[in-house]
């Protein structure tokens, strides 16, 4: 990668991280929905790694919202191809326009040139019936992962204003089981994942990671990578796609640190906003003055857990 | 395949190479066969005299009104219309099926259009039609002695077996004993050639060549051949050509590029010539000239991969960077300094760990050799091995590792190369010492004592510890296959059996240790001097050890057998106990897998390569919960040399975990030259660093994880942070901290350290 294209890499990154101050800023009813889908695994091990991944994003997603009313996990047997568009027709029931909606697909898929399909216990379900539920999803802010075999066969049929769609592979015709989604549910639990160290995993820094993982895999096993993962829409790569415990307010008291601390975030990106148009000299003096604010703060909020 | 269907195939594999054929003028196109149509000779006799033009009306004339398609065809070729040539051999084929002459010359045309596969082909039809046809074994010949294969000889000595009195058989056995440096060899079979040459009224201009490469190899430079080439054809640019691919192959670059420059000046459309010219200028770092030579080479070429290959490398070079490194800059750095051509996407990574070995190779060379470089060293290190290969091309026995060209080393990057058992530090070091002895003797030091050095080096003061034999080599001193040491070369430029190259790196580094065993390491300069004196190895031997060849050999086998007399002995048992020790490891007996390995390690207790048995005694400790006796299993590796990642991270956590950070660090140091884009490597040394307070040498670990582009940059920018805290710079301090902040406000550790700061 050349020096400009890291660059711009570098800084795509940096305003998805700082956007949280806005995201977190939404309407205060707005809500997060998750459908996860874990399909049929074929063999047991790919049955196995599959529900654990489900399992897990499951557990990230519960950890997110502090509780499981709006996380419907459908795995092994029960992931049958009704049972994934009822469960998308409660959605579509349920959420309201302001909400976000997140769907993770795992599982393997196939492409046979022209429909690609989501392998399912019973009929499998095809690439244009899921489409049609996803759109009839009322949510103007979509996130959906398709973390399966050929899932890049959908890239432009799924493109939506609004959606951020991610696939595993480029195109239908990376067919090999992928490993994409292992390094997805490990980016939602993973501090590593948060670059940024705000105790949220923004969908950019969980692409990142796991495109980073899965190449590092293919490269240390000495194999050609056969996955190559593509998102389109960038409107929610900013989107706290999962919190980590230090982000969750369980008080009162933490709640108005948090808010705190939020407002400061907003300054900070406001300040990175005018980088440009300052002299060097005082923008790090004044993002200096900003962050001891933050830092400060941030020293409340950890004592406050801490005494918990 | 019966001829007639292989021929349909190759009429369609040929119409479609001919349709990039192009009207070339080319190389003088000598056939020495006795079957070339008399129609032609007259033209040819002009032509060898150099009348280009009434040679060109002659063929021409022959062309439009010759009625035999074998006339036209060689009438084309002559006349640089390579295209009609082939459609005339293919109409002429048609005509006369069975003609061994005529798939022969078809055979030699695709040789000068770089289709050897396709020449190789047809000269084995011609065979199936007359397998005595004493021309086509020759063409045979031709190819195999192009690749440097000792095949080319018993294909010589077939076609002589049939007829004694071929001048091309003669020509190619003078080239064959020139290659190897047997001169006297040579100048028989070119006296024959001569005599044939006079006798049978064929062109002497390749003899005389050859006789002026003779010369060159002797020392004459003013060769009364050149002349004698000269008075009957004034524009044959061969006659300083053919001389240059000597000096190429001996590795004098700067003397070849005069030659060529003389070629392409009498014969300015010898695109060949200025194809070599412009590969060699590229080696001495002319770049600009060299790409101009070679477009020139391109236009009237356009076919040869080797000018294509070059000149995309050429192209590949604006992706690099040059780092200069001048003692007036900076008076670390050694000699007359170093020019470092680096990728763009990890010059700022590499280039400490290379500046610092190049710099240290320079000092400590300077110093044993008491030889100072003239010139900067221009070090390439190419992400893309086969960028590397391309500057290998058409130069035997070279290793596949690096190349010296005199004060440019090309080489494989770290990155080039996937295999765990690649140590670019080593492999820099090997080629700085051939620096040395090219420069030192003004590039006139034989292929197998430089290679010996370098190994000799290698083993002795590289960053690499212990003597390296890998275990088919050591089963060929078992079977006694090392060679006489005035024929050592032979072996690096015409091997005769697979690995002889590396058996021959081994022999000529063990041939050194020999020499400083007996006479101490000034005898290398002894040897030098005698070499820069224009010495051969049996009189370099001779004047600077005060031995006869004879004796020389005599006395490396008696040091042989008292250095290795014992593991080869032990190569046997060897291989049977580790055989044992892996199988016991697969059923999971890791008291059976001890035991083995241990008795492996036992007989041949240097060997720490590939398949070695010091990594499965360590395992089978660790499995038989002796942690102890891992962990000194795991030192012996290292100590001796052995380098693999995984293993050396195991030994250096382990040695932390025992308080031994010191050692743990030395660890970590050495495996910089086995992985050094590795970036949790680098953080992992550099936060030891920063335990024991030797921050100078943290920054450079930090700085090179900044320079990964990781994923994680404000932690990057953290670490450097407190690297410069160590060291009291307050400014750099806050700014990597501020860096680090603006990338992760959150950055619990960042902010606590801010904290501090502002306090």
């Amino acid at each position: 990668m050349g020096a400009a294209a890291v660059l711009g890499a570098l800084m795509r990154r940096i305003a998805a991280m700082l956007s949280v101050g806005l995201l977190v800023a939404a309407p205060a009813n707005a809500e997060t929905h998750y459908l996860i889908v874990s399909g049929l695994g074929g063999e047991p091990r790919y049955a196995e790694s599959f529900a654990q991944q489900a399992l897990s994003l499951a557990q990230s997603a519960r950890r997110t919202l502090n509780g499981d009313e709006r996380v419907t996990l459908l795995s092994g047997d029960e992931a049958t191809s009704d049972a994934v568009t009822g469960a998308l027709e409660q959605l579509a029931a349920t959420v309201a326009e302001g909400d976000t909606v997140a769907v993770f697909l795992i599982g393997h898929g196939s492409f046979d040139g022209e429909q690609y399909k989501l392998n399912l216990p019973g009929p499998d379900l095809d690439g244009e019936t899921l489409n049609e539920f996803l759109t009839a999803l009322p949510a103007r802010q979509q996130v959906i992962v398709n973390t399966t075999s050929a899932s890049g066969a959908v890239l432009e049929a799924w493109a939506a204003d609004g959606r951020t769609l991610i696939t595993a592979t480029k195109s239908g015709g990376e067919r090999n089981a992928t490993r994409f989604a292992e390094q997805w549910a490990l980016a939602l639990a993973s501090e590593e994942a948060d670059a940024n160290r705000n105790g949220a995993i923004t969908v950019q820094e969980a692409y990142d990671f796991t495109t980073r993982k899965v190449a590092d895999s293919f490269e240390g096993a000495g194999l050609l990578a056969t996955e190559h993962a593509e998102v389109a829409g960038d409107t929610a790569l900013g989107f706290n796609i999962a919190l980590l415990s230090a982000r969750i307010a369980t008080t009162d008291q933490l709640r108005n640190l948090i808010e705190q601390l939020e407002v400061l975030e907003g300054q900070i990106e406001t300040l990175r906003g005018r980088r440009d148009e300052m002299d060097n000299d005082a923008y790090f003096e004044d993002l200096q003055g900003l962050l001891l604010e933050l830092a400060l703060v941030q020293r409340e909020i950890d004592a406050a857990r801490a005494g918990e | 395949m019966p001829v007639n269907s292989a021929l349909r195939i190759r009429f369609l594999a040929a119409a479609a190479v001919a349709s990039c054929w192009s009207m070339q003028a080319v190389a003088l196109n000598f056939e020495y066969s006795s079957d070339r149509p008399d129609e032609l000779r007259d033209c040819d006799a002009l032509e060898y005299r150099g009348e280009r033009y009434d040679a060109d009306d002659c063929y021409a004339a022959l062309r439009v009104s010759g009625s035999d398609p074998r006339v036209r065809a060689e009438a084309a070729w002559s006349l640089g219309d390579l295209r009609a040539a082939n459609t005339q051999f293919q109409e002429a084929i048609d005509l006369y099926p069975e003609d061994p002459r005529l798939r022969t010359r078809w055979g030699e045309l695709f040789v000068m259009t770089h289709q050897d596969n396709e020449a190789v082909k047809l000269f084995q039809e011609a065979l199936e039609l007359d397998p005595d046809y004493a021309p086509a074994k020759l063409g045979l010949a031709s190819v195999s002695a192009g690749r440097f294969e000792d095949q080319a000889r018993e294909w010589v000595d077939e076609a002589l077996g049939h007829d004694q009195d071929q001048l091309r058989a003669h020509l190619l056995l003078a080239r064959m004993s020139l290659e190897t440096g047997e001169l006297d060899d040579a100048e028989a079979s070119l006296d024959r050639a001569l005599r044939l040459a006079e006798a049978q009224d064929l062109p002497p201009l390749e003899v005389y060549a050859l006789k002026a490469s003779a010369d060159l190899l002797r020392g004459v430079t003013d060769s009364v051949w050149t002349t004698r080439a000269l008075e009957m054809n004034a524009s044959f640019g061969d006659i300083y050509a053919i001389p240059a691919h000597f000096y190429v192959i001996t590795r004098r670059y700067r003397e070849a590029i005069e030659l060529l420059s003389e070629a392409v000046r009498i014969q300015p459309d010898l695109w060949a010539a200025h194809a070599e010219l412009g590969v060699n200028l590229l080696r001495v770092n002319r770049i600009a000239e060299a790409m101009a030579h070679l477009e020139t080479a391109y236009r009237g070429d356009p076919f040869s991969a080797k000018i294509v290959n070059t000149l995309r490398l050429i192209d590949s070079l604006d992706n690099f960077r040059d780092v200069v490194r001048m003692p007036e800059m900076d008076e670390a750095n050694g000699g007359a300094g170093m020019i470092l051509r680096l990728h763009r996407d990890e010059s700022e990574v590499l280039e400490p760990y290379v500046s610092e070995l190049v710099n240290d190779s320079l000092r400590t060379f300077s110093q044993r050799y008491g030889f100072e470089l003239a010139e900067p060293v221009v070090v390439e290190l190419y992400p893309e091995h086969d960028d590397f290969a391309v500057r290998t091309s058409g130069l035997p026995g070279i290793g596949l590792l690096g190349v010296t060209f005199g004060y440019l080393v090309a080489m494989d990057s770290p990155s080039g190369r996937t295999d765990n058992d690649f140590h670019w530090g080593t492999t820099l070091w090997h080629e700085m010492a051939h620096v040395f002895t090219l420069e030192a003797t003004n590039h006139l030091v034989p292929r197998w004592f430089s290679e010996g050095v370098s190994v000799y080096e290698e083993w002795s003061t590289g960053p690499l510890p212990g003597r390296h034999i890998p275990m088919h080599v050591l089963q060929a001193v078992a079977e006694d296959k090392f060679l006489a040491v005035a024929d050592l070369d032979s072996g690096f430029i015409r091997p005769t059996y697979d690995g002889q190259v590396m058996v021959s790196y081994m022999q000529a580094g063990l041939i050194c240790q020999f020499i400083e065993h007996r006479w101490g390491q000034s005898a290398f300069v002894a040897m030098l001097e005698q070499y820069t004196q224009g010495a051969d190895t049996a009189a370099a031997i001779e004047q600077a050890l005060g031995i006869s060849p004879d004796a020389f050999d005599q006395g490396f086998e008696a040091f042989i057998a008292a250095e290795l007399g014992g593991v080869l002995e032990s190569l046997d048992d060897w291989k049977a106990q580790s055989e044992r020790a892996y199988e016991a490891a697969d059923r999971g007996d890791w008291g059976a897998a001890l035991e083995a390995a241990s008795a492996a390690v036992t007989s041949v207790p240097e060997y720490v390569a590939d398949g070695n048995a010091y990594l499965l005694k360590a395992k089978a400790h660790d499995e038989l919960e002796q942690p102890d006796e891992a962990l000194a299993t795991l030192e012996s590796y290292w100590s001796l040399g052995g380098h693999d990642a995984g293993a050396l991270k195991a030994l250096a956590r382990r040695l932390d975990e025992r308080g031994r950070r010191a050692d743990a660090i030395d660890v970590l140091d050495d495996l910089l030259g086995v992985v050094p884009l590795d970036s949790e490597l680098h953080i992992d040394l550099g936060d030891r660093l920063m335990a024991e307070e030797r921050a100078t040498e943290a920054l450079r670990e930090y700085r090179a994880v900044l320079a990964l582009n990781p994923y994680d940059q404000a932690g990057a920018h953290y670490r450097l942070a407190t690297a410069y805290r160590q060291l009291d710079d307050a400014a750099k301090t806050r700014e990597h901290l501020l860096y680090a902040l603006e990338i992760a406000p959150h950055y619990r550790e960042a902010q606590q350290l801010l904290l501090e700061i502002a306090r």
